[in-house]
């Protein structure tokens, strides 16, 4: 795995992100821990996905910024920026007929150029992504051809291939049933003690508790709650979330938040 | 898989780095006073469909040049290439034949290169210049300076400006839907109808004579080509394929949606406008010569991504694979009902049409390129 002797940083300031005339995130303030599993959680709207749009520079701030290091993303060029961040949107689509192995080479590209199409170090990242993602066996196989776990390892492969210290991960898991969303989890896991940065936008809020390091509680287009799950998640902010009202338990196995007795708030305990 | 990835090479070894699977790879060093490597990969397969390509098109290049009112034996036909020969068959061949076959190779290029482009661009296979209304735009303007409305441009030039304001307005109006999706294809459909009824009216409001001396830019033909519209099209080939094998690299990864490929660094707005004017050029250029050659844009670059290499954009395979299409189409025009000679566009017609309806109702059809 990887070693990143400088950890990159990535925060937003005083970010405001709208579509149209439509204000979407709300002068946010945020910083990424660096090495850590970063979960943004929130209701459907909240600005999950646009916010992270934003860090990955995919929708220009209508005020404030977002810094790398210290600079702001949108002055870096667009290569700069792909071999420092990488990003996995929702629902990517590849071409027809690509394989595994193929996918994964595009992730190299931030860092070739025509005269430049594979070198030792090309290689060395592909089969070290490869190995990452546990899928040095299926290399030749048509991304058709996987299973939908598979297939997500194979697009996180892509970015891993991208040997950046950011990875933001948009809804890796909504399309997966329960034992391919551990395999993802479990791959993001390890490459966090790898050294990379990683940030998912989740809508399972027990997922984010239990593979998270760091909660962003958005609500509206502002944070309502950021720090470690078990810091920072209440009854009061599920509640406020979410609407429902339910009971935490600590998972005696890993002491993450359960969500017990789920149910729809009361607007008299609300 | 594992036995080759227990050999990795050092960073020195970099002349011996392994290739990926169904790759040659080619590296040098730079005699400079820091010596860098350079590696280029080729695609095997895409080597083999591009020699195959070229095979079959010299083929029928030659056969193109033997078969007419007049038919040369192979020996025949070598004699004179070779400058022998009597005298007939010679001018034949090198007066009649071998300027329109020139003709049939570079706006099969033009068409199936800019073909290639529009649908990468869009990520649809329909959307190749000729149906989303490009080609009559040009073929409106290029008519109109031939029927005189007070402008005195050369057809290439007008044709361009007619490309240029086809794809415009189509664009415009697909805003919102942006290049992709059937709104910007439906848009282009009624943007091509126009133009297309534009021609009719303007070849209406003239005299027989004139209106017969813009006939060929509407329905497509290799009978009648402006010699300078020629050389303006061999020139400006030349550089969109140059123009087209350096976007490639940013082709192959726009075929992913937008925001995977502007996460591995494509600035996906400046391409999108590079790309399009590319295609734009060479479909102007192309008009200009042989008028609006239908389907070619579209069986090219098919032809080409069905032989070529996945990984990437086939711009030299649609290239060889749209002369090879003109070329054949031309050829059946010319001796299908000799002595009558029906136009290479309504040969690319009947072919172009089925396979567009395949193409529509095909049951797995995903129209991704």
């Amino acid at each position: 795995m990887n070693h990143y002797a400088n950890l990159a940083e990535l925060e937003a300031r005083a970010l405001s992100l709208a579509y149209g005339r439509t204000p979407v995130i709300d002068t946010l303030d945020m910083t990424l821990p660096p090495g850590r599993v970063t979960a943004i959680v929130g209701p459907n709207g909240c600005g999950k996905s646009t916010l992270l749009a934003g860090l990955a520079r995919l929708h220009v701030p209508g005020a404030g910024s977002v810094l790398l290091n210290g600079d702001d993303i949108q002055r870096l060029p667009a290569r700069t920026l792909a071999r420092q961040l990488a990003l996995l949107p929702q629902q990517a689509s590849a071409p027809e007929g690509l394989t595994v192995m193929d996918l994964i080479r595009f992730g190299r590209q931030p860092h070739q150029g025509w005269l430049s199409q594979w070198s030792a170090d090309d290689r060395q990242a592909v089969h070290d992504a490869l190995a990452a993602a546990d899928l040095e066996d299926l290399a030749e196989r048509p991304l058709d051809a996987l299973s939908g776990g598979q297939r997500q390892r194979a697009w996180i492969a892509m970015t891993i291939a991208q040997q950046t210290p950011l990875l933001l991960l948009d809804e890796p898991t909504s399309a997966l049933d329960l034992g391919h969303q551990i395999e993802v989890f479990e791959l993001v896991r390890r490459l966090a003690g790898g050294g990379r940065t990683v940030v998912m936008v989740l809508h399972d809020l027990s997922s984010a508790c239990r593979y998270a390091d760091h909660l962003l509680a958005l609500q509206g287009g502002r944070i309502v709650a950021a720090g470690p799950p078990n810091q920072v998640v209440t009854t009061d902010l599920v509640r406020h979330l979410y609407g429902i009202d339910c009971t935490l338990i600590i998972d005696p196995d890993t002491g993450a938040p359960l969500l017990g007795n789920i149910r729809r708030a009361h607007p008299s305990s609300a | 898989m594992h036995d080759r990835t227990l050999d990795i090479p050092q960073l020195s070894d970099e002349v011996r780095v392994p290739a990926p699977p169904g790759s040659w790879r080619l590296a040098w060093r730079w005699p400079v006073a820091e010596p860098r490597w350079a590696s280029v990969l080729v695609e095997r397969r895409s080597v083999i469909a591009n020699l195959l390509l070229t095979v079959v098109l010299l083929l029928s290049s030659l056969m193109y040049l033997a078969v007419g009112s007049v038919v040369l034996g192979p020996l025949e036909l070598l004699a004179v290439l070779r400058g022998e020969g009597d005298m007939v068959a010679a001018f034949m061949v090198h007066e009649l034949r071998l300027p329109r076959l020139t003709a049939a190779w570079l706006t099969g290029a033009a068409f199936a290169v800019a073909g290639c482009l529009m649908q990468t661009l869009a990520r649809n296979r329909l959307a190749t210049p000729g149906i989303i209304g490009i080609d009559n735009g040009a073929t409106a303007f290029a008519v109109a300076s031939v029927v005189g409305i007070s402008v005195s441009l050369a057809p290439p030039a007008m044709a361009l400006m007619g490309a240029a304001t086809a794809a415009a307005i189509t664009f415009g109006l697909a805003v919102g839907g942006g290049t992709r999706g059937y709104r910007f294809i439906v848009a282009g459909i009624g943007v091509g109808a126009v133009f297309g009824a534009i021609t009719q009216l303007l070849l209406a409001r003239v005299g027989i004579d004139t209106a017969n001396a813009a006939y060929p830019w509407t329905i497509g033909t290799l009978n009648a080509r402006p010699a300078n519209a020629m050389v303006v099209l061999a020139v400006g080939l030349a550089i969109g394929l140059l123009l087209a094998m350096w976007l490639s690299r940013s082709l192959s990864l726009m075929r992913f949606s937008d925001a995977v490929a502007q996460g591995l660094g494509i600035v996906i707005q400046r391409r999108r406008w590079q790309v399009l004017t590319v295609s734009v050029l060479l479909t102007g250029l192309a008009v200009a010569v042989a008028g609006p050659v239908g389907m070619v844009g579209l069986i090219g670059p098919e032809i080409a991504r069905s032989l070529s290499s996945r990984r990437g954009v086939p711009i030299i395979g649609s290239a060889l694979a749209g002369a090879l299409v003109m070329v054949l189409s031309d050829l059946v025009g010319r001796v299908l009902l000799a002595p009558i000679e029906l136009p290479v566009g309504i040969v690319t017609a009947v072919v172009g049409g089925p396979w567009l309806l395949w193409i529509l109702l095909r049951p797995a059809s995903r129209n991704l390129v």
